[in-house]
């Protein structure tokens, strides 16, 4: 009995070893430091821009008030009249459309 | 001949099934009728006269026709009754190809971006008031709108955003006295539709919006005309150059329970000087008015006289409305204040000093409609009328855009 405790022991010690090193191992083959380019961007989602942008002039507008054909053709009227960039603006109505 | 009937019957919503999934798909033009209208009741009490009047009942729709998601044409109508009868405007109609990302043309009649009020602010919709500040508007001193062709766009910077526009228009004319309108030499008509020289005016506006929320905006404008008057004519080589600076904030403050907006725009007009003409009666009437060095051509006949042509606008802004109270009749009110002012040359014919306080209390039925009531105060010194003036004023207007 006391044999069968001590295999069984090993056995539990062998599988925690494996465990932890599978656990701590990395698929990549040689560590890289982080580089400035590489730093994490927290780019401002569709809805923040939604509140940010549009507040400036008039109220937020509801995503709800028009349907996708219509916030479409808002959308080019007021990326130049509000002189917003392109990449803000595709995020707005993008969100838009998905929301209404 | 059941099995047939119920057969046939499949068949027939299987069709009508899939023909009525064909019908809603999107044509790659586009046309849209949106704009915005608005109605009130004023009442006025300047010096002891007390006018009221239902007013407003303007209508302006505004026509967007897609071309394609490069193409577009837009074009605003404005309807208003004025002066007993109805005065129908055209506000805009521009044609806008978009060139590439950082780059759009707009060719036409197109709003002006000098400073951000006649721009983006003015639509009564948006408009917390139901006036325009001092200096905007018939006889300001911004212009408004200008046929011709811009270029426009905008940049991210890192966290920062940059936007431009540089523009190429027909230009103002300098109002010379003649035509009937001798008080208004020396002002500037900025609605041309043919212009009256080979000179054109160029102009832009850079804004920079320095903190990644769009919370704040600064901009700075330009507008210069080398010549202004009638080609071959004695003012054909007066210039003008003005300029403004507008600053924009606008955030939601959770210590403050509500967004804070505020707007500012200080607008400078600065024309070369030049000598007009003042008409006096046979009799010797009346001379006063700009004949500081003047001299007299001949009895009857005029006066001729000249003034240092400068003007400046501001107007400061601040609203809050409190968003995060509990209270829905709270959250939807708004309380505004403004302070403009005023100053036309002194000398002219249309020397003005104006100081304005107004304020007000909106309330949002929705994003887009709102009722605003407000009280607005003006001290007004020379004019067309001439010595002091006090008119205090309140309205409640309804507008809606859609």
């Amino acid at each position: 009995m006391k044999k069968i405790t001590k295999i069984f022991m090993r056995l539990i010690m062998m599988a925690g070893i494996i465990v932890t090193v599978v656990a701590c191992s990395s698929s990549k083959e040689i560590y890289t430091d982080i580089t400035e380019s590489k730093e994490v961007k927290f780019e401002r989602s569709g809805a923040q821009l939604w509140g940010e942008t549009c507040s400036r002039c008039h109220l937020v507008p509801s995503p709800a008030a028009y349907n996708d054909t219509d916030w479409s053709t808002i959308e080019l009227h007021m990326r130049i009249r509000a002189n917003i960039s392109e990449s803000d603006s595709n995020k707005i109505f993008e969100f838009l459309k998905s929301a209404n | 001949m059941k099995n047939l009937t119920l057969l046939l019957t499949m068949l027939v919503l299987a069709f009508n099934t899939n023909a009525q999934t064909n019908i809603f798909e999107p044509s790659k033009t586009q046309f849209m009728i949106r704009g915005y209208g608005h109605t009130g009741f004023n009442y006025q009490n300047s010096e002891g006269d007390n006018e009221s009047s239902f007013v407003g009942s303007a209508f302006s729709p505004i026509f967007l026709f897609k071309h394609s998601d490069r193409l577009m044409f837009e074009a605003e109508l404005e309807f208003e009754l004025e002066h007993n009868q109805l005065e129908v405007g055209l506000e805009y109609a521009d044609v806008m190809y978009v060139l590439n990302k950082h780059m759009t043309v707009r060719a036409g009649k197109f709003l002006l971006p000098f400073g951000t009020f006649m721009e983006r602010l003015h639509p009564s919709w948006i408009n917390r008031f139901s006036t325009k500040p001092l200096g905007f508007g018939h006889g300001g001193i911004t212009p408004a709108s200008g046929i011709g062709v811009e270029l426009r766009g905008a940049f991210d910077i890192g966290k920062s955003k940059l936007n431009y526009s540089v523009y190429g228009v027909n230009g103002p004319r300098l109002k010379d006295g003649t035509g009937g309108e001798p008080e208004e030499a020396g002002m500037l008509q900025f609605q041309n539709f043919e212009d009256n020289n080979l000179s054109k005016a160029i102009g832009g506006r850079l804004g920079i919006l320095p903190f990644a929320d769009s919370s704040t905006e600064l901009g700075f404008s330009a507008y210069s005309s080398g010549k202004l008057g009638e080609k071959d004519s004695e003012y054909e080589d007066v210039g003008a150059f003005l300029y403004a600076i507008d600053f924009s904030f606008v955030k939601q403050i959770p210590e403050l329970s509500g967004f804070i907006d505020i707007k500012a725009q200080y607008s400078k007009s600065n024309v070369e000087n030049a000598h007009y003409v003042e008409i006096h009666d046979e009799d010797g009437g009346d001379g006063d008015g700009g004949d500081e060095g003047g001299h007299k051509i001949g009895e009857g006949e005029g006066v001729e006289y000249t003034f240092d042509n400068q003007s400046d606008a501001f107007y400061a802004q601040l609203s809050y409305r409190p968003t995060m109270a509990t209270n829905n009749f709270l959250k939807n009110l708004e309380f505004v204040g403004r302070y403009s002012n005023f100053n036309t040359p002194e000398g002219s014919l249309w020397e003005e000093k104006s100081t304005q306080y107004a304020f007000g209390i909106n309330y949002w039925l929705s994003w887009r409609s709102v009722v605003k009531l407000s009280f607005q105060t003006t001290d007004r010194e020379g004019g067309h009328d001439g010595g002091f003036s006090k008119t205090e004023a309140i309205s409640l207007h309804w507008a809606i855009g859609f």
